[in-house]
């Protein structure tokens, strides 16, 4: 258990997060504002381990849903999250002994901490997927039996849902066409578990992990030493499982974005020095799912894609990418249970239309770079 | 250019020096650097008389002049002339979790004061109200600003570039309470994002009077010099705005020196893509031309610490000028980081002064003829060397720092404090020192065209194409009604974002149109 008491912790943490996104999962920005207001008035999220959890704890993920582009309005109400917290105790009958994020790629990071911190309640160091995916049901807690319901979903209004799906496939349609009617932007409180659960099906030490790779990166700009080469030092510890490396490092040539059926899709392609020509593509549909260099794979879901500034190696979100950007791109394993064969049947390659299978990030790029 | 277009008066009032340039077409007529007074008025009459005088011309003959300033943005940064500011927020039962001015710098909380309120009102993204105006509440939180004394209001509702009437109607109540207020709204600082749109509103609001004071007196400076022509200021992008809207908006002017400084660079020598250096007396700041433009900062803005939703020429800024203090000796240098800015005149040196300055260093290698040289040729060879090599190698590592690739780029020098720069620069494939870089800035405000912006939610049910031509007329009407020759209009930008989790064909799309300044507009 420790407990991040600084501003400059919950900055790094925002930027750790928009990295483990892989390019969705929205920008955290309105959760780290949150938390350093909590900061400032005395509150202060403390993190756990999952292996502190009792077995038959009660942990809850708090999520919120929405469009990246309406939550940067609406931000966060700390009575919708109180009565979230309220509703959500009675609904199930129990108290809430922790809670987990369920995707720690972009905002979702953060409302588990912002509830955590506003009622005195531990998060548990982990979430469900490592990094950002755009379905309810791709997480290892769900691959792994997990229900994501009965779920209790709020707006700010005070219009309350509760949500009880046969499969977490008809819970993301659900959650989808609720939060559509309520303006687009809810939170609601998912995937109820026991402690004995979560130890088993997380995937563990992502909430540090943001932390130390946005502590990474800032060091690395405050000693003058190539912050892109700083997080990669992070992230590519073969000895911990985790490999890194850095895929492309040019000029964004054009990116094209796309609304089909309330995703966002894309492609950008990358070019390096003076040369016009594409060499590296990646495909979105709202998260960075395949880099193909000159027409070869070189990273693919659920292995993730970061594009970083070139030179401050702030992380980027497909909504960010603009034409001309210098950036540097780098791919990184996703952690191993979500490698397993029962995993990728729910997020692999396929899942989002990519006839492919999946190949390991340092397989298909096999010097390490750092 | 035919001797037949108008003549142009470009100025910038610095932080140090104002410039003036008459421009003739693609032309530099005559051109005069002057010191920045307290009262900026002053040092204004002084660079026009003295640009006027050297072009032999009467002031009847300019046809208009473009003003770029700093006064604004340094203002803020510094944290000083700011007045206090009540933010007021029309977006309850959302938001309150996050209250105004969160994440913003103590010095600046302090100077403003926290003096935040938040009422009920706001709209979806599109364009339905999610609770009615709370009109009671906004009478409240308008007695209790006027009764605390302060004036300078910043009004924002949610999803305002939606509905921008909320605000309008939000400020009506304000105003039928405290009838001074003095409100900017945020509608008309900032598109979609409500904290950094409310960011902005906040540090216009707060240097308001301060706009008031700087543009009167630079009207009232050219008036006593007998100048008729049309005020323009320059705008963050480059383009122009009324002095009227300056005033109103002084937070739109805050990174025009500078784009100004670049693109007067780029004017100056043709080049497109570029690093240009401006080396003044306390630093040296570096940007990034890119087909003539200069290259933005990828991520969000800050502005003296705040987050806005401004894109802004990204810029390196080192401490290293002709100003900068040198120290130690041949073995031990040490280069500033202070400088003796604006008394460089009386405290160099060269200049009678008792500061060893990079300019006193510059002079006694012999690369600069200014000031009494005979008050350095005492220095001690080994230590004017040992300074140069320093000052080489923190230009060289800056320049290093803006690349993004090991290409060697072309370097253009402009300000005053080229001087110190004498040798080649590695990683650079030419440097370029071109005529009149030492006034790049009122060059660029010279040469500043005037645009139109559109950033709002459109529907695409009528269609993508629709709806884009719709988007982009709006944007040349905008530039139109800012004074744009209805030929020269060019769509330079335009983005689209669509909205993810919506059952909509909502996109988001910001388009800016810039065109070329129409002759004879007031």
């Amino acid at each position: 258990m420790y407990t991040i008491t600084s501003d400059i912790d919950v900055r790094d943490m925002a930027r750790g997060a928009v990295l483990l996104g892989s390019g969705g999962g929205g920008d955290p920005y309105v959760g780290e504002l949150y938390l350093r207001n909590q900061l400032a008035e005395g509150r202060s999220p403390q993190i756990m381990k999952a292996s502190e959890l009792r077995d038959d704890a009660f942990v809850v993920s708090i999520a919120g849903v929405g469009a990246p582009t309406v939550i940067i309005e609406h931000l966060v109400s700390t009575h919708t999250l109180l009565r979230l917290l309220e509703a959500s105790e009675s609904f199930y009958g129990r108290k809430i002994d922790a809670l987990i994020s369920a995707e720690i790629g972009g905002v979702n990071s953060m409302f588990p901490l912002a509830l955590g911190t506003l009622a005195g309640i531990p998060i548990v160091d982990g979430d469900g997927m490592g990094r950002a995916f755009p379905h309810l049901e791709m997480t290892t807690f769900g691959v792994y039996g997990c229900a994501a319901t009965p779920s209790v979903l709020m707006d700010d209004s005070g219009n309350v849902v509760h949500v009880h799906t046969t499969t977490n496939r008809i819970a993301e349609d659900v959650v989808r066409s609720v939060c559509a009617s309520l303006g687009s932007q809810i939170f609601g409180s998912f995937y109820p578990m026991s402690g004995h659960q979560v130890k088993q099906y997380t995937v563990h030490d992502t909430v540090t992990h943001t932390l130390e790779i946005g502590r990474r990166i800032r060091k690395a700009r405050e000693s003058n030493i190539d912050p892109v080469q700083g997080v990669l030092e992070f992230l590519n510890a073969p000895a911990e499982g985790r490999y890194a490396r850095e895929l492309f490092n040019g000029r964004i040539v054009d990116v094209l974005h796309e609304t089909r059926d309330g995703w966002h899709w894309g492609r950008v392609l990358i070019s390096s020095g003076a040369r016009e020509e594409p060499e590296l593509s990646i495909e979105i549909q709202n998260e960075y799912l395949v880099a193909r260099l000159n027409g070869k794979t070189v990273s693919i879901v659920p292995d993730l894609i970061a594009i970083l500034d070139a030179e401050s190696a702030e992380p980027l979100t497909a909504e960010m990418l603009a034409y001309g950007q210098r950036v540097r791109v780098i791919g990184y394993s996703a952690a191993p249970i979500m490698r397993r064969p029962e995993c990728l049947q729910v997020f692999g390659p396929r899942l989002f239309g990519i006839d492919e299978d999946f190949q390991p990030v340092e397989r298909l790029s096999p010097q390490a770079t750092a | 250019m035919s001797a037949a277009s108008p003549f142009k008066l470009g100025v910038d009032v610095g932080g140090t020096n104002t410039d003036a340039v008459i421009m003739q077409g693609e032309e530099v007529i005559a051109a005069a650097k002057r010191s920045t007074t307290a009262d900026v008025g002053d040092g204004l009459i002084d660079a026009v008389r003295a640009v006027l005088e050297a072009a032999d011309m009467s002031p009847a003959s300019v046809a208009s002049v473009m003003i770029g300033t700093t006064q604004f943005i340094n203002a803020f940064v510094q944290r000083r002339d700011l007045t206090p500011v009540a933010a007021v927020r029309v977006a309850l039962p959302k938001t309150d979790g996050i209250p105004p001015m969160v994440g913003w710098p103590e010095d600046l909380v302090q100077a403003v004061g926290r003096h935040g309120y938040l009422v009920g009102g706001g709209s979806f993204y599109d364009g339905r109200e999610y609770a009615p105006l709370d009109t009671a509440a906004l009478e409240q939180a308008g007695r209790d600003i006027r009764a605390k004394g302060i004036r300078a209001i910043a009004l924002t509702s949610g999803f305002a570039p939606v509905r921008p009437d909320i605000e309008r109607r939000a400020e009506e109540v304000l105003l039928s309470v405290h009838p001074d207020a003095d409100i900017t709204r945020s509608n008309d600082v900032g598109g979609i994002g409500l904290i950094d749109r409310e960011n902005a509103a906040l540090i216009n609001a707060s240097l308001r009077s301060l706009s008031r004071k700087v543009v009167t007196s630079l009207k009232a400076a050219l008036e006593r010099v007998d100048m008729r022509a049309p005020i323009y200021f320059s705008q963050n992008d480059g383009t122009l705005v009324s002095t009227e809207y300056a005033t109103r908006y002084p937070i739109v002017t805050c990174s025009a020196g500078p784009t100004n400084s670049l693109r007067g660079a780029a004017f100056l020598t043709g080049i497109k893509d570029a690093i240009v250096m401006d080396i003044g007396g306390t630093t040296t700041d570096l940007g990034f031309l890119v087909r003539g433009f200069p290259r933005e900062t990828a991520t969000a803005h800050l502005i003296g610490g705040v987050r806005t939703n401004f894109r802004m020429p990204d810029v390196l800024s080192i401490a290293l000028g002709g100003g900068t203090r040198v120290r130690g000796s041949a073995q031990d240098v040490r280069l500033g980081p202070d400088s003796v800015g604006f008394e460089l005149a009386t405290r160099a040196r060269v200049f009678g002064g008792n500061d060893l300055t990079t300019t006193d260093i510059a002079v006694r290698a012999g690369h600069a003829a200014i000031g009494d040289a005979g008050r350095v040729k005492s220095l001690d060879g080994g230590l004017v060397t040992a300074v140069l090599d320093r000052i080489h190698g923190v230009i060289e590592d800056a320049v290093d720092q803006m690349k993004t690739s090991s290409r060697p780029v072309p370097v253009i020098l402009v300000g005053g404090g080229h001087i110190l720069l004498s040798r080649s620069l590695r990683g650079t494939s030419e440097v370029h020192r071109p005529r009149h870089a030492d006034v790049a800035n009122a060059v660029g405000a010279a040469i500043s065209m005037v645009s139109g912006r559109v950033d709002r939610m459109f529907d695409f049910a009528m269609g993508r194409e629709r709806a884009l031509d719709q988007a982009k007329q709006e944007a040349r009407a905008a530039a139109l009604a800012a004074g744009a020759d209805a030929d020269s209009i060019e769509i330079v930008e335009l983005t689209e974002l669509p909205m993810t989790h919506m059952k909509t064909t909502a996109v988001q799309v910001k388009v800016r149109a810039v065109g070329k300044l129409r002759a004879g507009v007031p």
